[in-house]
């Protein structure tokens, strides 16, 4: 067939592909229905709920029917539900649902009365999502977290339950009793967020440096036993040289040489000193000593420049106090 | 609480803790006796100049001179037969040695 289709390709072309689209049309039908067919199978994927909201609705619908004893039309049925839901759906979908609702092989009206109405249940679950009616529980259960009371308030609860406190006649004040003194006392001054009336807002940061900056026993306890349960020992070869590496047993590979030398003097530091000399007079055996010191420094590898800087500092110190001495001679 | 502070507080003897005196005084004054020397051992300098240098390097207190530490045996503060590279005395070494706690000590047999 397509062999014939390309030899009329030499007639001009309008004709050429009418005609091929005529003669797909003719050829092409067998696996159009062979589409339809595929279509209808796959209807049946449909899940239990949807069956189910797709009874509800069909049963709504002859509640709707029977209650209205009006003429029976696809439009009255739309115009009823339309004002029981008090919202008007988006006329793109409903060509969409009257599109999918034709190509079907089924009852077109109700497939599409169906499809309309779980769309509307769709926009009615984002409506309320939206407001915030619905309890996802989910999303409640995901925020909340263990509360971890610490030993102060421990210490508080345990306190509570047996109280010194004396009442007017002389008797001791349970707990349990119902008074407005003890309401009051459970609940601490202290807590919650201040109102900020007689003083002025104090700055809160503050406060929350000082909440961090002081863990205490318990939380460096908590903090160590939650490292050793999750310090998992080692799988194998690699996680333990990980390991090692992380502690500080095995170097770093490729080894760097200067590893622990960190200066930031570069070699001319270590090297021309000369700069150093000048508090020293120019002749003399002081001048010639000093600059043997020099010339030794500067091939000590194993001093810091600052530390070399101290040595012939100390050696211009000594010799200013000797200078007195020195001029006798 | 942690404790921070080592838990044997005291040496084995007496001797050990001098010891441990004098190596700490020989560090704080390392520098110093290094640069009199420097003055006092050199050829350049007037003689007066080293002969000062002399007595001040002898006013400095006496456990600051390095030859005053003595290797003792670090665990029973033995003063001779100390083998250097494990600061031990002879009788500890082989006691380790042959309770196979030692690395890389072996019996010698040939």
């Amino acid at each position: 067939v397509r062999s014939a289709e390309k030899d009329t390709s030499a007639a001009p072309k309008d004709n050429t592909t009418a005609e091929e689209s005529k003669r797909q049309e003719s050829t092409a039908g067998a696996p159009k229905q062979k589409l339809l067919d595929l279509i209808g199978n796959m209807k049946v994927e449909v899940s239990y709920r949807k069956k189910l909201q797709l009874l509800k609705a069909s049963e709504k619908k002859k509640q709707a029917t029977n209650q209205l004893e009006g003429p029976d039309s696809e439009g009255h049925q739309r115009s009823t539900e339309d004002i029981q839901r008090g919202k008007p759906l988006n006329p793109d979908l409903v060509k969409a649902a009257s599109a999918v609702a034709s190509s079907l092989p089924l009852d077109k009206k109700q497939t599409e009365s169906e499809l309309l109405a779980q769309l509307r249940r769709h926009e009615e679950t984002t409506d309320k999502q939206k407001k915030g009616e619905t309890v996802n529980i989910r999303n409640v259960i995901s925020e909340m977290t263990v509360k971890r009371e610490s030993p102060a308030q421990r210490g508080a609860r345990i306190s509570g339950r047996i109280s010194l406190e004396l009442d007017e006649d002389g008797e001791r004040i349970r707990p349990d009793r119902f008074s407005p003194k003890s309401f009051d006392s459970r609940r601490s001054l202290k807590v919650g967020k201040r109102l900020n009336i007689f003083t002025k807002a104090s700055t809160e940061p503050e406060h929350k440096l000082k909440t961090v900056s002081s863990p205490t026993i318990w939380d460096l306890e908590f903090a160590k036993e939650i490292a050793a349960i999750t310090a998992q020992p080692p799988r194998n070869g690699f996680e333990e040289m990980i390991q090692w590496t992380k502690e500080g047993i095995l170097w770093e590979f490729p080894i760097d040489n200067e590893i622990g030398m960190e200066e930031d003097a570069e070699f001319h530091e270590h090297i021309f000193l000369e700069r150093h000399l000048e508090g020293f007079p120019k002749e003399g055996p002081i001048r010639h000593f000093m600059e043997l010191v020099i010339c030794g420094l500067s091939k000590n590898p194993y001093l810091t420049v600052k530390q070399k800087i101290e040595h012939i500092e100390w050696f211009e110190k000594y010799f200013e106090e000797k200078k007195e001495f020195l001029q006798e001679m | 609480l942690p404790c921070s502070v080592p838990v044997r507080s005291h040496y084995v003897d007496w001797r050990m803790l001098r010891d441990v005196k004098r190596r700490k005084l020989a560090y704080e004054y390392a520098d110093e006796r290094l640069r009199i020397n420097a003055i006092r051992k050199n050829a350049i300098l007037p003689k007066e100049l080293q002969e000062v240098a002399d007595k001040e390097i002898a006013a400095l207190p006496r456990d600051s001179c390095p030859s005053r530490i003595h290797n003792r045996c670090v665990l029973t503060s033995r003063p001779r037969g100390v083998r250097r590279r494990w600061r031990l005395s002879r009788i500890v070494f082989r006691h380790f040695a042959d309770h196979a706690q030692m690395s890389g000590v072996q019996r010698a047999m040939w």
